[in-house]
């Protein structure tokens, strides 16, 4: 994958870059913000992360002059600005996704995979397939190996961020914003709570676990379960 | 730039001297054109007076010829009339040939003449001369020394008054300027006190309840805010710095100790210290929320927030957690509760109320979410059945960085309710807390949304 990172401060810069291309994927780096804007609208690129303050054109100016050319590469807003309206802001601009410094890397890791597969509004699924596991996402419902598995909303919820990233790891955060629209991280545990609830439901009879914990980070389908 | 005078460069003198230069300039003029006014308007009346006196002569001279105006003009002089007029008849050649007037010939028409006054010399006068019909010409003139006269009275009251005015304002000046340096001093003294550390420092207020008060009470009143936000500042940065050393210091030890540890036990250290480190930029992100939060400028993005829903939605979410922790949880939510706010925001106030009455409860206890609209407000409760606090300390849980000594050894920074307080102001209600007979009741109250 060829992702575009528009990052002033070098050493954040380096370990993103870094962490990155460890994980096979090709950065093209920009220091500022006019770079970044000819980096973005000359490469082809499928992931853009812009740091929200870059010299001579901040990152929300050059996500509204890619958004104004009409290029819909996902953005990946990064920011040292933990201000609720500064996230409202950068998604306004039409950022895709919005992630406060400072950050683990697993974080921004998964965050850039989610947004790569993330699929145009015409192509979005009506039912969504892994392994054993089948979603219809217009009756909300779910079955394992053809047999329905009644779930609460907030579960299904759940299952549907772990199904719609496939094999890719969904952050512990990415959930709580999502299923939840929280942005601050409650000190209760709540997303483990209702995984094992969930988890509980599909593996009912010993069947084996589908879903995979990755510590510290967060979960992820195994279809191959 | 020229040097001035010390007293000139105080604003006080400078501004009462230049409004008495003013005041005293203006006499002046005023005086000026009085006088000149005057002046002509006696002038014209002398004029008057002459044209007066020569038309009867003149009549005289035509009924009576020559003789008859001769003895018109010596019966005038010898009478002494009160209008002090003089009287000269001029034959054609210009000789003198009546009266008493002694001057030069002079030429038809009004106009200021010199004449020799037999005890003061040469004097000025007003004269008219007039061509009679056989010829000689008659001159009527009077002493100009009445409206020089009534000029030098005008011009030396004017001067009196000028000088009294500036001797005055001048004094005036002097003594207004000295009583507002000294007003203005006494309030720079105390700024200046208050510049070299003296926060306790207040301005002086006098008993008049004039502007100077008036000025140093509203002074008083923002020293007093800033004083408070001051020392609010000094705590909480205090607190901060006591908070971080701890689990700073901690970390300091854990990686000096990696340093000696075999490679296999470095990287559970280095994820320990990243937890660590977690857990101080969670405290700094609180402490920005919760200064964002205190600015009001989220109040621009207010929408209305279906409560109700959201409260039944955290306590779906919630119920299970709790449960998980060993603690009953229970809800009941009014319908149709709604208020202009920040949907997030009310939802981490109530998140952190739950979490706070789980976390400082032991297992067993029950946890009650309610919320329900009572006389035009909007209250949500989180009452548990727990230890609770006791009345003294209810007040000082909401305070920054306050842990009370139970809770020392849970989790947690002692912001959270901090927190919940700034969210609960921000949308114009309140967290109080009472005694739920056992246990804790946190209440917030929030003013309700008109119907």
């Amino acid at each position: 994958m060829q992702i575009l990172l528009a990052e002033d401060d070098a050493e954040t810069a380096e370990f993103v870059a870094r962490g990155l291309s460890e994980l096979g994927h090709n950065v093209l780096r920009a220091a500022d913000g006019t770079d970044a804007l000819h980096f973005a609208t000359s490469e082809k690129c499928d992931v853009l992360i812009l740091d929200r303050m870059l010299p001579r054109l901040d990152g929300v100016a050059v996500l509204r002059r890619i958004r104004a050319a009409r290029i819909d590469t996902p953005v990946l807003l990064l920011t040292a600005l933990g201000r609720i309206e500064d996230r409202v802001e950068g998604l306004d601009a039409g950022a895709d996704d919005y992630l406060v410094k400072p950050f683990a890397f697993s974080e921004l890791a998964a965050r850039v995979n989610a947004l790569a597969r993330r699929k145009p509004l015409n192509e979005i699924p009506t039912a969504i397939e892994a392994g054993p596991l089948r979603m219809d996402l217009l009756a909300r419902l779910v079955w394992r190996d053809g047999i329905p598995v009644p779930l609460q909303p907030r579960e299904f919820r759940l299952l549907e961020e772990l199904m719609r990233n496939g094999d890719r790891i969904v952050t512990r955060t990415m959930l709580i914003e999502r299923v939840w629209g929280f942005h601050f991280e409650p000190l209760t545990n709540i997303v483990e709570t209702h995984m094992s609830r969930l988890r509980a439901k599909l593996n009912r009879g010993g069947a084996p676990d589908l879903i995979e914990t990755v510590r510290g980070i967060g979960y992820r389908i195994r279809a191959d379960a | 730039m020229p040097r001035v005078p010390g007293f000139l460069r105080s604003a006080a003198y400078r501004i009462s001297i230049i409004s008495s230069a003013a005041f005293a300039v203006a006499i002046l003029l005023l005086g000026a054109v009085l006088f000149w006014t005057m002046h002509l308007d006696f002038t014209r009346q002398l004029d008057f007076t002459l044209q007066d006196a020569a038309a009867t002569l003149v009549a005289e001279a035509r009924s009576g010829g020559e003789n008859a105006l001769a003895e018109a003009i010596a019966q005038r002089e010898a009478a002494g009339s009160s209008d002090q007029l003089l009287y000269a008849l001029f034959a054609k050649n210009g000789r003198r040939i009546a009266g008493h007037l002694r001057t030069d010939f002079p030429r038809p028409g009004l106009r200021d003449l010199i004449f020799i006054d037999p005890r003061e010399g040469p004097d000025a006068a007003r004269g008219l001369a007039v061509d009679l019909p056989d010829g000689n010409r008659l001159l009527v003139a009077a002493d100009r020394e009445q409206i020089e006269q009534i000029d030098r009275t005008i011009v030396s009251v004017i001067l009196i008054g000028f000088l009294l005015v500036l001797v005055l304002g001048v004094v005036g000046a002097l003594l207004l300027g000295g009583y507002l340096r000294r007003r203005l001093g006494a309030i720079s003294g105390a700024a200046e006190a208050i510049i070299e550390g003296n926060l306790a420092r207040r301005m002086p207020i006098g008993p008049n309840g004039d502007e100077f008060d008036r000025l140093a009470r509203s002074l008083n009143a923002m020293l007093e805010r800033i004083e408070s936000l001051v020392e609010n500042l000094r705590q909480i940065s205090g607190d901060v710095a006591h908070d971080l050393r701890t689990p700073l210091a901690r970390l300091r030890n854990r990686l000096e100790k990696g340093l000696w540890e075999p490679d296999a036990a470095r990287e559970t250290l280095i994820h320990d210290a990243i937890q660590r480190v977690d857990d101080v930029l969670r405290l700094f992100a609180s402490i920005l929320r919760i200064g964002e939060v205190e600015s009001g400028e989220i109040r621009r993005t207010f929408e209305t927030v279906d409560l109700s829903g959201l409260l039944l939605e955290l306590a779906d979410s919630y119920a299970p957690a709790i449960a998980d922790e060993g603690r009953r949880f229970s809800a009941a939510i009014e319908p149709g509760l709604a208020l202009p706010g920040d949907r997030e925001l009310l939802a981490q106030a109530v998140v952190n109320l739950i979490e706070n009455a789980q976390s400082h409860t032991p297992t067993g206890t029950r946890v009650a979410l309610s919320a329900r609209s009572a006389a035009g407000a909007v209250i949500v409760e989180v009452a548990d059945s727990g230890p609770g606090v006791a009345k003294e300390d209810r007040d000082r849980i909401v305070q920054r960085f306050i842990r009370l000594e139970a809770s020392r050894s849970t989790p947690g920074h002692g912001l959270g309710l901090n927190l919940v307080a700034a969210i609960a102001r921000l949308h114009g209600g309140k967290l109080r807390f009472a005694d739920n007979q056992p246990g804790l009741k946190a209440i917030l109250e929030f003013p309700g949304i008109d119907a």
